[in-house]
This record gives structure tokens, C-alpha cells and sequence, in this order.
């Protein structure tokens, strides 16, 4: 495998993805059962006021962005990370010619970018025929790249989660923790100007913020492009509490039975 | 009946053969059930009532829904794989059986992190639903009849695979149905609420049930019982029906 490796797992794992036509039918489909409850109920508290600074209108874009940024991501990836690890097959990974990790975040954002693809296109068509207005075009042109690294983020903080399993060897439960942290704490429910003061506080100072609430707040009209670069900050530090975490399981695991 | 009822106990006894196990899964179920609940008191805190609902009649609403969809997906587990089973041929085991496959099928199998659901409801209207004699008369028919909707709609949808051979219609309509009917009704727009008491009827698991605890309504009540007797009646003519249909799997270990 020579230094492209990177870009032939990411397309690999992408047509993989396209490939399962059914798969991605549903996924859309749920994308829209959820952004169409939960941008009613929205739209109908905020009615013709604003809450928190948010229109009936952004708010549906706000639900748009942040489902789209959190539907194509696997949410159980921590359990099945944690059983490869676990029961053991992660070892014929060990003897390919790259990292572990870094294959596993390359096969993994390119299995979730069609899924990706699918939400952004289907969320902004019922957008728009709830709304009947799009959102500003540098709103769009920010929210883009931000449901991007929104994605890779959750996918790096999902393994570094994983990597508990070297450990404990059992992290199947940690999705689900996971997964509350991030619909209450990343903004995925509730934009995080509607959070309790104290509690939007601490979600604005963790990572959760940047898997849902940065592309979501950038979709619903607020020009605030500095979140992409705490997007990017985050992407950093958590890509490499997972390679910590997996340079130091690998070097713990060992081999049982034959 | 007595077929059915070695189905259940033979099911009770494996799922307390771990009793660990167990309280986790029910655990993990119930704290992710509580997060809902702590999400909507979010919600409420900031939008007041909405289109008549507030938090307290939200409460009650999932309290319906988490008791009724904790027994159907918790006691009768199979009702969301008869689709699977179809496909994969692993029906030829209860065929194979001197039993009405139906019944025998949907007592088999209990899931454990559904059971949670179940337990949270309950607690939760214990809790936060003025449990009155009457009120708790009236939370227990709607439970049951919420519970006969799911299950016809469940059955229905996933019997669909009988005659189409294949496709994802059952965990579709499963989605559809548990994640519509979990918000309260009257916040979708009219087109969507006419489908979630007719095509989905999300509107009878939860919403119409738990109404019904809060204020008595002749017509409400016999509207939900109508929903209730017609879905079972549905699910179980699709299933007998597209039963004729089947060919074996030749698999006669599973079920």
C-alpha cells in the first residue's frame, strides 16, 4: 500500500456505502422522520417569536444541520470497536502496513460521507418546503465543511472512547453514554442557547459542541466562523487521544488461545 | 392457550438465567428514557405549553408510550423479526411445531432492554401522574390498548415481507412509528396528523392513550379501542395470509 493509502480507504469504504442502495433509502428516510418531528416541535414554540435568539425558520434549519451532522455517523461504532477489540480480531489488523487507527478513521469518514450526502440533500429539500426560504448561501458555504468535520470529530471521539476497551475490555456500553452526550451536549436537541446558562456553559468548553451544535448554529444564519476552527482544534486533540489510546492498548494486547 | 404460555415461560426463564445482564440492559434503557424526560423539561422550560401540551402532559404521554412499547418490544421481541425470520428462512423451527405459529412466535422471546422501557413507564406515572384509582384504571386500558396497536402495526408491517421478499419496510414502519409517536401530536401539520391516526398510527400509542388518563372522552376511547381491535385484526390477516406464502428455509434449528 503505498502513501495514498488514506484516499483509497476513504473511496473504498465510500462506494461501499453507495453501493447499498436500501441502506441509504433508509437512512434518508429516518433523517427526515426526525428533522420533521423535531423541527415542528420547534417551529411550533417558537411560533412567531424568536427563542433564544432563533426564528421558527433558523430553528428548522438548526434541526436540519444538526440531524444531518449526527444520522450518518454509526452510533454503536463504540460497541463494535470495542468488540473487535475484545473478542480479539482486531489483531490481524496489527500485522497490515499502516496504523490501526488511522485506517479504521479513514474507512469509517468514508462509509459515513454518502450517508453524509444523502441527509444534507434530503434535509435542505424539506427545508425548504417547510421554511419556503433557504438559508443565506455563506451560511451554506460554512455549514458544509463543518457537517464534514463535525462527522470526523465524532467519529475520532468514538474511538478514542473505544480505546477504553484495551482496557476494560468491555466498552459496549459506552455508546450509549455517548450518544446522550452528544444529543443533550452537542446541541443535536436543543441549540445550546436554550440550555440552561450553567449547562450550556460546560457544553460549549467540551467536544460534543463540535459534532452537531457547530454546523447546525452556522446553517441557521449565525456568521460565526470561528467555530469551525474550534472544530478543527477538537478534531486534533481527539484524533490524538485516539491514537494514544491505541498506541497504548496495542502495546497491552495479548494474544489468547490459538 | 397452553402452548403459548410454555412459549412465555420458557422465554421468562432465559432472560433470568442472567440476571446481571438483566438490570444492566433495563438499566441502560431507563436512564436513556430519563434523558428524554430531562430533554423536555428543557424543552417546556423555555416554550411554556404548546398547542396544549406541557411538560406534565408530556410526562404522561411517555409514560404511555415507554409502559406500552416496553411490553410489545420487551415481552413480544419477535413481533420486530418476523421479517428477518421470513428472509432467513428461521420460521421452518415454530412450523415444524403443534402450535398456532402467531402466538407461539411472539412469547418466545423476551428482550431485556425493553423490559427497562416497561418498568420506567410505570415508575414514572407512579411518580408524576397523579395515580389516582381512576386515572390508574384508565393509564392501565390505554397501555393495553396502545399495546395492541403496536403490536397489529409491528406485525403488519413486518409480514409485508411475505409478499414483497425482502426489504426494510418492517424496521421503516418500526422507526416510524416509535419515533412519531414518542412527540406530541398536535405540533405536526394537519396532512401528517390525519397519517398519524390512519397509515402510522403513532397518534394511538401514545398521544390519544394518554389523554385519555387526563380527560375521559367517549369518543377518544372508542376510537383507540376501534384503532386497537383493527390493528390486531390487521396484523394477524397479513401474517396468516402471507403465511400461505412462505417456503421453507430449510432451517430447523432457529426461532
Amino acid at each position: 500500500m503505498n502513501r495514498r493509502w488514506a484516499a483509497v480507504a476513504v473511496g473504498a469504504a465510500a462506494r461501499r456505502t453507495a453501493a447499498d442502495r436500501g441502506a441509504l433509502l433508509m437512512t434518508a428516510v429516518f433523517h427526515l422522520l426526525v428533522v420533521s418531528a423535531l423541527g415542528s416541535l420547534w417551529r411550533a414554540a417558537a411560533g412567531g417569536e424568536t427563542l433564544g435568539g432563533y426564528d421558527a425558520d433558523a430553528l428548522f434549519w438548526y434541526i436540519v444541520a444538526s440531524e444531518a451532522a449526527t444520522v450518518p455517523v454509526a452510533m454503536r461504532l463504540i460497541e463494535r470497536i470495542g468488540d473487535d477489540i475484545a473478542d480479539g480480531s482486531i489483531e490481524v489488523e496489527l500485522v497490515r502496513p499502516v496504523g490501526v487507527l488511522a485506517l479504521r478513521l479513514a474507512a469509517e469518514l468514508g462509509a459515513t460521507l454518502p450517508r453524509l450526502a444523502v441527509c444534507g440533500v434530503t434535509g435542505a429539500a424539506l427545508g425548504l418546503l417547510v421554511t419556503g426560504t433557504a438559508p443565506p448561501a455563506g451560511a451554506v458555504a460554512l455549514a458544509a465543511p463543518a457537517l464534514v468535520l463535525a462527522v470526523a470529530c465524532n467519529i475520532a471521539a468514538q474511538h478514542a472512547f473505544a480505546s477504553l476497551a484495551f482496557v476494560v475490555r468491555d466498552a459496549r456500553s459506552a455508546w450509549f453514554l455517548y450518544q446522550k452526550l452528544v444529543f443533550v451536549l452537542g446541541g443535536m436537541l436543543v441549540p445550546l442557547e436554550l440550555l440552561p446558562p450553567w449547562l450550556a456553559a460546560a457544553a460549549r468548553s467540551l467536544p460534543f459542541a463540535a459534532m452537531s451544535y457547530a454546523p447546525a448554529r452556522l446553517l441557521s444564519g449565525e456568521g460565526e466562523p470561528w467555530l469551525a476552527a474550534v472544530q478543527v482544534a477538537w478534531l486534533v486533540v481527539l484524533t490524538g487521544l485516539a491514537a494514544l489510546g491505541f498506541a497504548v492498548g496495542e502495546r497491552r494486547l495479548q494474544r489468547v488461545g490459538a | 392457550m397452553g402452548a403459548p404460555l410454555a412459549a412465555l415461560r420458557g422465554a421468562v426463564a432465559e432472560l433470568l438465567a442472567n440476571p446481571r445482564a438483566l438490570g444492566l440492559q433495563a438499566g441502560i434503557m431507563a436512564l436513556n428514557d430519563g434523558a428524554w424526560i430531562g430533554f423536555w423539561w428543557v424543552f417546556f422550560q423555555r416554550a411554556g405549553t404548546v398547542r396544549g401540551w406541557d411538560f406534565d402532559a408530556v410526562v404522561l404521554l411517555w409514560s404511555v408510550l415507554t409502559t406500552a412499547a416496553g411490553l410489545v418490544l420487551g415481552v413480544l421481541a419477535n413481533a420486530r423479526r418476523i421479517g428477518q425470520m421470513v428472509t432467513d428462512g428461521s420460521l421452518d423451527a415454530v412450523l415444524a411445531l403443534p402450535v398456532r405459529p402467531l402466538p407461539w412466535l411472539l412469547l418466545r422471546r423476551i428482550d431485556g432492554v425493553f423490559v427497562g422501557d416497561a418498568l420506567f413507564g410505570l415508575v414514572l406515572f407512579a411518580l408524576a401522574g397523579d395515580p389516582t384509582p381512576a386515572r390508574a384504571a384508565r393509564f392501565a386500558v390505554g397501555v393495553v390498548a396502545a399495546a395492541a396497536v403496536l403490536t397489529g402495526f409491528l406485525v403488519a408491517v413486518e409480514s409485508l415481507v411475505f409478499f414483497s421478499g425482502g426489504g426494510r419496510t418492517g424496521e421503516l414502519g418500526f422507526q416510524a412509528i416509535v419515533l412519531l409517536g414518542s412527540y406530541p401530536v398536535d405540533v405536526f401539520p394537519a396532512a401528517l396528523r390525519v397519517a398519524l391516526h390512519t397509515v402510522v398510527p403513532a397518534a394511538f400509542v401514545a398521544a390519544v392513550p394518554a389523554r385519555l388518563v387526563d380527560a375521559p372522552d367517549a369518543g377518544a376511547a372508542a376510537a383507540l379501542l376501534t384503532a386497537a381491535g383493527g390493528f390486531a385484526v390487521l396484523g394477524w390477516a397479513l401474517f396468516t395470509v402471507g403465511l400461505r406464502r412462505y417456503t421453507s428455509g430449510s432451517a430447523w434449528t432457529r426461532a
